[in-house]
């Protein structure tokens, strides 16, 4: 997190990060994530809740080694763009066993994983990551 | 409406563990208001920064370096936009300027990046972009311009080493420029092959965390006695900011929307040098190409011929060393670029200067692209 760790933020944002709630604006019918007061395309209020599909492929990739403070232990970090179809949507990548792997279009699907602890308050945060498709032989 | 530089300052840009926030204001405040001939007359002080809060654990702190300045009883007024916070102070002084409601203003831009370890110091630059998409991750601040650089050397098939050559010309140029935090050169090969901050981009890609301060004086003509330059436009837009929104993250929308807009207030065409917002080797690249000055995919090839270097046949690009080595302490960074383009225009630039140099354009931006803003300096 850039941001300080607070419960109310990450109860309030409940749907968007742990359903993957995205927006659909009824009159341009783009579709983006997470949902903003209006359409970031064509400015309209009115705008639908909708599930996004919880797999996609990948477009670009990084293994991050400069890691912000309350992470380190979590180094490297993985972090993708990710195509889901109906719109992109950039999160952190997880069990990436070894760097390599990562490849464009590689698919990738959403999984809970843990994000932060509060180490004073003994909270774990968790959020949607996604992990690589396991290929059926 | 044109306003006019009369005074500017500015401090070398390094780790001054032994000068505060406002230290270092005060040096290049007071450069600029003496060059300008003394604190009469000053309406207004523009603050920018956009760490104070956090690293000086302070809020308005214009107010505070006011009275820290001797300046106690001026309108003061803090302006942050992120990294381009320093733009942003000088087009709202503009605009007071314009709008006579101050016929001299001082901007003052100033940041510290080295109060804290480095790892606190990525989770308060992770602020920069989009907290509604990245803050729950732990993405520091060259993720997403990782995402980007990997995304522009895949589509239009540009190799790492092609990709090196910016930083080696920053490096060049700020080599000579006695303000840069890294007065030294590299050769392009050192840049792959140093640190991984976010792969692809390496610690030479990305800029040094430094504290650093400088100034204007603005005034308006009426008042404008020994000016060394003159701001004849400024521009802005807002844009998406995040490489998953936008449909066409190779260019910076925002930045796109001003250059339209300064296009069509001043005569941006024939420019000797522009100084842009080099936060990383790939946020230039999109800068050149958005602007036009290269054509897409190709601004890494043209700066590796030295089309950019000084001499080359193009604009001069960062005669001071740009982000990348001059330095970038964010909100401050933008009032550099202004003092150092004021300084080119006449003649007294302390680094590489051109002959013969009567326009400059300066490009800055927040992340990648929520904010951009153009100015134009001329020769007076």
């Amino acid at each position: 997190m850039s941001m300080d760790l607070s419960i109310s933020r990450f109860w309030r944002k409940k749907e968007i990060i742990y359903k993957l709630n995205g927006a659909k604006c009824k009159s341009c019918g783009k579709v983006h994530y997470p949902p903003k007061n209006a359409c970031p395309y064509c400015g309209s209020r009115d705008l639908e809740y909708i599930e996004l599909p919880r797999k996609g492929k990948l477009i670009s990739y990084t293994t991050i080694y400069a890691i912000p403070e309350g992470a380190r232990s979590q180094s490297p970090i993985y972090f993708g763009l990710i195509d889901l179809g109906i719109t992109k949507i950039t999160a952190e990548l997880t069990d990436i066993t070894d760097p390599s792997i990562l490849k464009k279009d590689m698919e990738v699907e959403a999984t809970l994983r843990k994000t932060q602890e509060d180490r004073d308050a003994g909270l774990i945060y968790y959020v949607l990551k996604f992990r690589p498709v396991l290929v059926q032989k | 409406m044109v306003v006019y530089v009369e005074g500017v300052g500015m401090t070398k840009i390094d780790r001054h563990y032994d000068f505060s926030l406002k230290d270092l204001a005060a040096k290049a405040a007071f450069n600029a208001i003496d060059q300008a001939g003394g604190t009469d007359g000053i309406d207004y002080l523009i603050f920018s920064s956009s760490l104070a809060s956090l690293q000086d654990s302070q809020l308005d702190s214009a107010s505070y370096l006011a009275l820290s300045l001797g300046l106690k009883g001026v309108r003061a007024l803090n302006v942050e936009a992120g990294e381009a916070s320093g733009l942003a102070a000088i087009s709202v002084a503009k605009s007071l300027l314009e709008s006579h409601q101050a016929d001299k203003v001082l901007v003052v831009g100033a940041e510290k990046l080295n109060e804290f370890v480095s790892s606190k110091v990525y989770k308060q630059l992770q602020m920069l972009y989009d907290g509604d998409t990245k803050s729950f991750y732990n993405i520091g601040f060259a993720g997403e311009a990782a995402l980007l650089m990997r995304l522009y050397m895949d589509t239009y098939n540009v190799d790492r080493e092609t990709m090196s050559y910016w930083p080696a010309l920053m490096h060049s140029n700020a080599k000579e420029n006695p303000y840069a935090m890294l007065n030294f050169a590299i050769k392009p090969d050192k840049v792959a092959k140093s640190q991984i901050l976010a792969d692809p981009i390496t610690l030479l890609d990305s800029y040094p965390l430094g504290d650093g301060a400088a100034a204007v004086i603005l005034s308006n003509k009426d008042v404008a006695k020994s000016p060394i330059a003159k701001i004849s436009a400024i521009e802005s837009s807002t844009g998406y900011g995040s490489i998953e929104l936008s449909d066409d993250p190779l260019q910076f929308d925002s930045l796109s929307d001003a250059y339209r807009r300064i296009s069509n207030i001043a005569d941006v065409s024939n420019i000797d040098f522009i100084e842009i917002h080099d936060s990383f080797t790939i946020t230039a690249m999109i800068i050149l190409e958005t602007l036009g000055l290269a054509n897409r995919g190709k601004a890494a090839e043209l700066v590796s011929t030295g089309y950019f270097s000084p001499g080359g046949k193009g604009p001069a690009a960062n005669l001071s060393g740009g982000l990348k080595a001059r330095g970038h302490p964010l909100g401050a960074t933008g009032v550099y670029q202004i003092v150092e383009s004021s300084l080119q225009v006449s003649g007294k630039f302390p680094g590489i200067k051109l002959s013969n140099a009567k326009k400059g354009l300066v490009v800055s931006l927040n992340g990648l692209g929520s904010s951009a803003y153009v100015a134009l300096v001329e020769e007076v």
